[in-house]
């Protein structure tokens, strides 16, 4: 290619002419997007690496540099740790339960006796509740949960059992918002499972049928390892969101009892709006990107070597 | 046998479905009920019972329509930015050769990772220096900015599909760069525009975070904040909060009616290809 032009100047001034006029528009093109992420991403993110080494209150003009002692402060805060093992509580328990539960369910749906009206039909009532809002979500499961007047606890009497406090039992109110964003969440992951299911060829299931396996060997031997990629995307999308999740359940459990429901974005929140700390809630916000881009990279990873594969 | 546990896993399916669609079932006819009927027969359909009290309470208690147009406002302005920003920085990463461009690519995608409460903190300090705490062009920009990345990502990778010898025909006959993009490659983005919208625009008018941190949550409610604000923590009075709940969402479910297949397609975009 470039021999050619070589051989002809005149044409090779023309091209890199028009080359450099195009090269020129298009970091013209670039430039509303960057200023746009760069005032509003970038430098906010810079500035929450540059807050954790101070000690401020958001308002006056004095900062104190105080190195990594916000750092060290933190694991002392009051219920530090116990918010960071009901972030993982939270962020383990709703993942492996809303992966599990959508890949039952999305087999259920995919089955080859299922109609494609019927399936279409479950598919949109599986992924309603995913349009609906955090705070919606958090108001409707707060009211379901109460212990009086909560239609889980009124269904509960009408059995014949006794009510449950599902927001104030350490432990039970941990499953209450796992429970909550499982219903939530769920039909995100049961449509790419669906997606999955349906790149799987039918003449592999039937050649497995044909050398004698049965619906349960077809199943564990050729469906799961099939569908590993997708129960790995689905995995690391989860459980990114459930690291995200800050309105629903706290408006849910309002992270009671004690600090074993409250979460570490809302103690992010906490920090930087009721109480004033800048400094050490920007601390906890590097640690909670830490975590999530962490994750984050393995999904990249993944999606990378997936690509090299297809 | 086989019989039998196909029927058995139906019927199961079927009792599934049906408990995942209690509590929307529970709302909506709750919308329409006393709350002393939701307290006693949660469940039970009952004309005697259907009162519209709790919507025109809603609508006047909640300043509902000030703060429907709050969340329109933000929800379309961002949206447009995001197209505008995002199909052009996308067009030069999908179709212009050049380090940087790649270099670029690379950033956005970084940047998808990052969680929006990270970075809560210091945008609360930006936005009061410059001027735009209380103003919702402050949340249109965050809301642009932060859903910017996702955008380019679509719009690239849809891009770099489009087969090159309709851009050199177009260049022969005498279209310049940004005619391309403008005359071309627009009008083609159709399909992801509306991935796009459906992705951005659910996230950005069911965001709570953006817009309570920001706003004035009295002067300036915007749907989510409202209801938050109003049924949050000490809620009673459940036909009120249903009544917010279903005018909050309703938009959205109408929409959702409508456009389903994009639903499903925008909000599992970008989770790989099946």
């Amino acid at each position: 290619m470039e021999k050619k032009t070589a051989s002809v100047p005149a044409a090779k001034i023309k091209k890199s002419d028009f080359e450099r006029s195009r090269y020129l528009t298009g970091v013209f093109f670039l430039v509303p997007a960057t200023v746009l992420s760069f005032i509003f991403v970038i430098i906010p993110l810079i500035n929450v690496i540059r807050y954790s080494f101070y000690e401020w209150n958001g308002i006056s003009d004095d900062m104190l540099w105080v190195g990594l002692q916000n750092f060290k402060t933190l694991p002392t805060t009051e219920g530090f740790w116990q918010m960071c093992i009901s972030t993982l509580i939270f962020a383990f328990g709703s993942t492996a339960l809303i992966v599990l539960f959508s890949f039952i369910v999305a087999m259920a749906l995919d089955s080859k006796n299922r109609n494609r009206v019927s399936r279409a039909v479950y598919r949109t009532a599986w992924f309603f509740p995913c349009i609906l809002s955090g705070s919606v979500v958090g108001i409707l499961w707060r009211i379901m949960y109460n212990y009086n007047n909560g239609m889980i606890n009124k269904t509960l009497k009408g059995m014949g059992l006794s009510p449950v406090n599902w927001l104030e039992t350490y432990g039970l109110t941990n499953v209450a918002i796992i429970i909550a964003a499982v219903w939530f969440q769920m039909g995100l992951c049961i449509v790419i499972f669906l997606a999955g299911l349906q790149s799987i060829s039918t003449e592999i299931n039937e050649a497995a049928a044909i050398d004698g396996a049965n619906e349960g060997q077809i199943r564990r031997h050729i469906i799961v390892p099939l569908m590993a990629p997708s129960i790995t995307i689905n995995v690391l999308t989860t459980s990114i969101a459930a690291f995200k999740m800050y309105e629903m359940p706290w408006l849910i459990s309002n992270g009671l009892p004690g600090y074993s429901t409250r979460l570490l974005t809302q103690r992010i929140h906490f920090f930087g709006i009721e109480s004033a700390k800048f400094g050490l809630g920007s601390a906890m916000a590097v640690l909670l990107i830490l975590v999530i881009t962490a994750i984050s990279l393995v999904q990249l990873v993944v999606l990378r070597k997936r690509e090299d594969i297809y | 046998m086989k019989q039998l546990t196909k029927i058995v896993s139906s019927v199961v399916l079927f009792a599934f479905t049906v408990l995942m669609w209690v509590p929307i079932y529970y709302f909506v006819i709750g919308a329409f009920k006393k709350r002393t009927d939701i307290v006693k027969h949660p469940l039970v359909i009952n004309l005697k019972m259907f009162t519209t009290e709790n919507f025109s309470y809603t609508i006047k208690k909640m300043k509902l329509f000030s703060a429907l147009g709050n969340t329109a406002f933000i929800t379309i302005l961002a949206l447009v930015l995001i197209i505008i920003a995002g199909s052009l920085a996308g067009f030069a990463i999908a179709r212009i050769k050049g380090k940087l461009f790649n270099i670029y690519y690379g950033a956005v995608v970084s940047l998808m990772v990052i969680p929006f409460i990270g970075a809560l903190i210091p945008l609360i300090s930006l936005i009061k220096d410059l001027g735009l705490y209380n103003n919702l062009w402050g949340c249109v920009l965050i809301q642009a900015a932060w859903n910017l990345p996702f955008a380019i990502f679509l719009f690239t990778g849809f891009m770099r599909g489009i087969p090159k010898e309709l851009e050199e025909a177009a260049y022969i006959d005498g279209c310049s760069t940004v005619g391309i993009y403008w005359r071309m490659f627009l009008p083609l983005l159709k399909p992801v525009i509306a991935t796009c919208c459906i992705r951005s625009g659910i996230g950005i008018w069911n965001d709570y975070l953006v817009t309570n941190t920001l706003l004035n949550s009295v002067k300036m409610p915007t749907l989510m904040v409202a209801i938050y604000q109003f049924f949050g923590q000490y809620v009673s009075e459940y036909g009120y909060a249903f009544a917010g709940i279903i005018m909050a969402s309703l938009p959205v479910i109408v929409a959702f009616i409508f456009l389903q297949k994009y639903f499903i397609k925008g909000l599992t975009a970008g989770a790989g290809r099946g």
